[in-house]
């Protein structure tokens, strides 16, 4: 190969030195390098080596001065480190991360969340996610990976703005300074997104106990445009903003591509089925519906928020109310449990303070549809309720949608509690057992 | 490595251009083709900075469209294997740091980070030796040695290293 009919004329006045860009030039465009050198050897050192004696070789036909090989040594000062044979752990740009060898075939996981054409092998990512988790945890931290529609905001397409929402339109705060803003039209995405109250409290405290994912079913333009949003300095999510092009499987979110350990790991989302593997790290978000194309999407007739200009409550929303979960449970995990703390796992934290919230009742169900009672009745029983099928003197509650059935009247009776479900996913989203006279069942005259 | 090199391109222009100011406009649009763009060969080409020679135009058949071969000077950025460069940190994680000279990214994996400085997250994600007394976080600027390059058609992508005498940060921005 011969770079002739380019050769640098202008960048030095020495042959030599334009023979050693030729050659250098070449060197570095053809990959195969070292043909005679003997295998197993660093690649890098190869070339360099062959490298020099290619200038030497040079320097014999040609001559040389004293500059050019100044310069030259300069250059290829020889790198003094001895590399083991390299395992290749991932790689950029399709060059190992090690070793900067090209790599013929494309394995591992891609993290394009963090910079594209960065991949990793399982073994690496393990590593990573091992290193440091001492340190971490004794920096009091632990995970959150937070979903984005419904749980930390709510987007629509403007199109699909009701004819009473249309008022919104005018009403959207500046993008020159997001952060003191809620409502914003996204104009190029042809979006107006809403932003859930309480959230820019709820991302400050948060980060104080957690180092914060966003993992989102949305593209990535959308994801990194909504993540400005929420977190306009990149404080919180820099690097950090995972998009459905980045998952591993279809449909599913997974904590793979996170890089932290699953025992120390929480998520917030309002899709329970997207986390299947996961389901022991995450809380579940009571889903935050602003506009009515929102609603309808979930099969609700209601008027939206929007609508009714109204909005969730921002001292004892979702996100309030949630973030006191978080404290209790980063409390508990740091300062009630015992033993080491990389043996500590956060699911057991979960699953034990959910176990506390209904701990005390007795639970019988009466008429429900045969196709909602399998997850109430699950749901209940997580939270440390008992779920009896057979009435007992030892019921404390009569879950219900009719207060005319024979259940419900024994409940009214005997002075026990008699609830509309809601009352069990109510307890659910809010970690707590709510006052039971807020979900009483009207009286029906129908007595059945 | 910056170079000052002659290269060749062949133009097509359309017949709109021609007239006076023909070459005026071959050169606009060779600066608008060339300049940005990277060969495997030759690197980025930063700026075009003459015209050498612009020979005959050949016209196509058909569509009026003319071809001139134009050979113009210009500086090209390309590194190398063994090369020190001085780059901008842009970004810091568990995994290493990314780092910007012009057109080119480098990564910096932790394995060729020195065994001396250790990650610290928070808001600012940095790799600090135990003292203290050096830090590299976002916008430090760094000198690396490339252990690894590729030219793609528009971007150059490195693998460098800190771990030898001399390399790591040449600028705190903490301290300015
Ligand atoms: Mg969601
Ligand atoms: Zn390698």
């Amino acid at each position: 190969m011969s770079v002739v009919t380019d050769s640098p004329v202008h960048s030095s006045g020495s042959d030599d030195f334009a023979a050693y860009l030729n050659e250098a030039l070449d060197e570095n465009s053809s990959s195969s390098s070292s043909d005679e050198e003997a295998e197993g050897k660093n690649e890098f050192e190869d070339v360099s080596r062959n490298k020099r004696r290619k200038f030497e070789s040079t320097e014999e036909t040609e001559g040389s001065t004293s500059e050019g090989i100044v310069k030259h040594e300069l250059v290829f000062a020889e790198s003094s480190v001895k590399v083991d044979v390299c395992t290749h752990p991932g790689s950029f740009g399709d060059m190992c991360i090690c070793c900067g060898q090209k790599l013929d075939e494309e394995s591992g996981v891609t993290f394009g969340y963090i910079h594209k054409g960065l991949r990793l092998h399982d073994e690496e990512i393990s590593r990573l996610r091992n290193t440091d988790m001492k340190k971490f945890l004794y920096s009091k931290k632990l995970y959150l990976v937070l979903d984005l529609d419904h749980t930390l905001l709510n987007t629509t397409i403007l199109s699909h703005l009701s004819p009473e929402e249309s008022h919104l339109r005018n009403e959207t705060d500046s993008l020159e300074d997001v952060s003191q803003g809620s409502l914003f039209k996204l104009e190029h995405m042809n979006m107006m997104t809403k932003l859930r109250p309480f959230v820019r409290t709820f991302l400050k405290e948060a980060s104080e106990m957690f180092e914060m994912y966003i993992y989102t079913m949305g593209d990535r333009p959308y994801a990194l445009e909504m993540a400005k949003l929420l977190d306009p300095q990149g404080k919180y999510f820099n690097a950090k903003v995972i998009s459905r092009d980045d998952g591993t499987q279809k449909h599913q979110k997974g904590l793979d591509i996170v890089f932290g350990q699953e025992s120390a790991v929480l998520i917030l989302d309002d899709t329970e089925h997207a986390w299947m593997n996961h389901k022991s790290n995450l809380i579940l978000m009571e889903r935050y519906h602003f506009f009515a194309s929102s609603c309808r999407q979930f099969g609700f007739n209601c008027k939206s928020l929007a609508e009714t200009k109204s909005d969730e409550n921002e001292i004892d929303g979702a996100l309030a109310k949630i973030l006191e979960v978080l404290k209790q449970i980063h409390s508990t995990f740091f300062d009630k449990l015992e033993g080491d703390l990389v043996d500590r796992d956060v699911r057991q934290v979960l699953s034990s303070l959910r176990g506390e919230i209904l701990s005390e009742c007795v639970i019988i169900f009466s008429r429900i549809n045969h196709d909602a009672l399998p997850t109430l009745q699950r749901v209940a029983q997580k939270m440390g309720a008992t779920c009896l099928t057979e009435l007992d003197p030892t019921v404390t509650h009569v879950v219900a949608t009719d207060a005319g059935t024979e259940k419900s009247r024994w409940a009214v009776r005997e002075k026990k509690f008699l609830v509309h479900p809601r009352w069990i996913e109510a307890a659910n989203y809010f970690w707590q057992k709510q006052p039971e006279e807020n979900f009483g069942l009207k009286k029906t005259t129908n007595n059945s | 490595m910056f170079f000052h090199i002659v290269l060749e391109r062949n133009m097509q222009l359309h017949p709109r251009y021609f007239g006076r100011n023909l070459r005026e406009n071959l050169v606009s649009k060779l600066m608008k083709d060339v300049e940005g763009t990277c060969s495997g060969r030759h690197g980025f080409v930063v700026a075009v900075t003459g015209i050498e020679n612009i020979g005959k135009g050949i016209i196509r058949d058909g569509t009026g469209f003319v071809t001139f071969p134009v050979k113009y000077q210009c500086v090209v950025f390309r590194p190398f294997k063994g090369e020190i460069l001085e780059a901008v940190v842009t970004m810091v994680n568990k995994m290493g740091f990314f780092a910007e000279a012009g057109p080119v990214q480098i990564f910096v994996s932790n394995h060729l980070i020195p065994d001396d400085m250790e990650f610290q997250s928070g808001d600012m994600p940095n790799y600090t030796t135990s003292d203290g007394s050096v830090k590299i976080q976002k916008d430090s600027e760094v000198r690396l040695k490339i252990i690894g390059t590729r030219v793609d058609a528009t971007e150059i992508f490195c693998i460098g290293t800190i771990k030898d005498d001399f390399l790591g940060v040449i600028n705190d921005p903490t301290t300015v």
